[in-house]
């Protein structure tokens, strides 16, 4: 399948201080993504920034796919100015996407911030083939952090909020809910977020011995697995310690594969 | 009009004069999703070493003014991975390959080399003298590379050239003063071909954190930013040396590659750029036909070094 696409952006709505939604049309690109994996956005047409951007896809849709991101740097400031009816060469589906294993009945999303971008196609895709909602926690800095949670309600989604500042939900980190959320029998997590919040819904997942996804993000250069610019310390070969690329073997690792303790905080 | 664009390295023949710098294109597979790699005048394979090696600890990348860093640390399967799982890809698309090798001593490249044409591993061996991310910035500030020491240079190219008989291409560093006299030295070595330039040493510093951007520190700048530096260098070694010069450093489009051959490169190789636009050196390879169509050059090789200096 061809990955590169010319791109018109259908929508391009700010959606909370410094955070964007855009519509990408293109049936090529919905029609071969899953949720989990990513795109990366030509910014400009010449050489700053001289790099694509990856971006998570946020929905699929029968014509085209959805992107949610924050302005950051550059890159960002620069597609933050692009408007509906502009073409942008998009180079897509890449990476893997979520698994949905059978044999779970519950599915928790912990979300942290832009973190939650893969996740409202993970929920439509996990209402399609298991007829479930999943339970979410969405975390963020303060109540401008915590995106999407119409969207989840209205996926019929119990949804929990959690800020560090208190102005939305309860007062505390992400992990503060997870501690005292009440769920028994095999249970299976997705997270997106910061690395120490990953790191540590990580290490409560060991402790009640559930299956812990989480989508990682990393600079790229060719989002292709050329560069090996993007790699994370992991085991996945047994016994045998790799750089895992981001962009190739992820987004999306079992966390138990990640060599923690290789990564600094 | 028929346009003759093959060139030669040694007694290799390319179909064209556009490769891939080595690593930037890793082992042919993730791009051949893409394009006929097999149009590509060759595939030059990211460096290969005697055992796998894991490379340097991320963040290994930053991107800067037209052009990033890098700071891999040669990251690879290792040549007996190479030949078990890589190479029947690239044999079964029928490439013209080129084995880039790194050594950490005159008798690993032999080793290299020798296990590549036994095993017929490779069309062409481009011998990696110039990586500057594998020693530790932190340590040791001043980092030697082989292809900084004319001397060394000489006696590491005639070494392999005395134990392998494929087509020996020297990858050169453009971090020195005068790159003709490494250039002299791998000619006088017995190379059949000059690869420049390798990445230029640079930094990039995180002001908020005060830390270096590359756990590395260093790392090698690569895309357009370079261009000129390395189209000066190409200039430079293509009029000292007789040998065929294979020019690299930032090119993206087919007005880049002409600038490469018209100023002496016999091939010129896309590297950074790749990340961006994959398709850049197919494009490049229609570009140097029309434009030889188009200025009535029946043979691309009646353009290398053309360049008239008033």
């Amino acid at each position: 399948m061809n990955k590169l696409h010319e791109c018109l952006i259908t929508l391009h709505n700010p959606v909370a201080p410094n955070h964007y939604r855009m519509v990408l049309q293109s049936k090529d690109i919905a029609g071969h993504s899953s949720p989990g994996q990513f795109l990366m956005l030509e910014i400009s047409a010449g050489y700053y920034p001289f790099l694509r951007r990856p971006m998570s896809i946020e929905r699929i849709f029968s014509d085209g796919v959805s992107i949610l991101y924050k302005v950051c740097g550059e890159g960002t400031k620069i597609l933050s100015t692009l408007s509906v009816g502009e073409k942008i060469n998009v180079q897509g589906p890449l990476g893997n996407s979520f698994p949905i294993p059978k044999e779970y009945q519950q599915y928790l999303i912990i979300a942290g911030g832009i973190g939650v971008a893969p996740f409202p196609a993970l929920v439509e895709k996990i209402l399609n083939v298991r007829g479930v909602a999943p339970e979410i926690i969405l975390a963020g800095k303060d109540y401008t952090h915590l995106l999407c949670e119409k969207d989840f309600r209205q996926m019929g989604c119990k949804t929990h909020l959690v800020t560090e500042d208190g102005s939305a939900g309860d007062m505390g980190l992400a992990t503060d809910i997870l501690k005292k959320l009440n769920i028994t029998g095999p249970t299976i997590v997705y997270t997106c977020g910061p690395l120490p919040m990953i790191k540590n819904v990580h290490k409560i997942c060991i402790e009640r011995k559930w299956l812990c996804y989480a989508s990682l993000e990393a600079e790229m250069a060719c989002g292709e697995g050329v560069c090996l610019g993007c790699v994370v310390p992991a085991k996945i070969e047994v016994e045998n310690e790799m750089m895992a690329r981001v962009c190739k073997e992820g987004p999306i690792f079992d966390t138990q594969v990640i060599l923690w303790e290789k990564i600094g905080e | 009009m028929n346009v003759n664009l093959q060139v030669s390295i040694g007694n290799l023949t390319l179909k064209n004069p556009v490769t891939v710098a080595s690593g930037t294109f890793g082992y042919g597979e993730e791009y051949s999703e893409y394009f006929d790699i097999s149009e590509l005048g060759a595939v030059t394979v990211k460096s290969l070493t005697l055992q796998p090696r894991l490379g340097n600890i991320p963040p290994r990348i930053v991107e800067t003014p037209a052009g990033m860093l890098n700071a891999i640390g040669l990251q690879n399967v290792g040549i007996e991975n190479y030949l078990k799982y890589k190479l029947p890809f690239l044999r079964k698309q029928n490439c013209t390959i080129i084995a880039n090798i790194y050594g950490t001593s005159i008798e690993e490249y032999v080793k290299l080399a020798e296990y590549l044409e036994k095993e017929g591993g490779a069309d062409a061996i481009e011998m990696n003298l110039s990586c500057p991310n594998v020693h530790d910035a932190r340590n040791k500030f001043k980092c030697p590379l082989i292809a900084q020491s004319p001397e060394w240079v000489e006696k590491y190219t005639s070494a392999v050239r005395s134990s392998v008989k494929l087509p020996l291409i020297v990858k050169l560093s453009p971090n020195i003063t005068d790159i003709t006299e490494p250039a002299l030295s791998a000619e006088r070595g017995g190379a059949d071909g000059i690869s420049i330039i390798n990445t230029l040493l640079g930094m990039s510093i995180n002001t908020h954190t005060r830390r270096p951007k590359l756990k590395n520190v260093v790392g090698g700048l690569s895309g357009p930013a370079i261009r000129p530096v390395a189209l000066k260098m190409v200039w430079d070694v293509s009029r000292t040396v007789k040998i065929p010069v294979i020019g690299m450093g930032g090119i993206c489009t087919t007005s880049d590659a002409l600038e490469f051959i018209i100023a002496g490169a016999r091939v010129v190789a896309v590297g950074s750029y790749l990340f961006r636009d994959p398709l850049a050196p197919i494009r490049i390879i229609q570009g140097l036909r029309d434009y030889c169509i188009s200025n009535h050059l029946d043979d691309i090789n009646n353009l290398v070094g053309s360049i008239t200096v008033d």
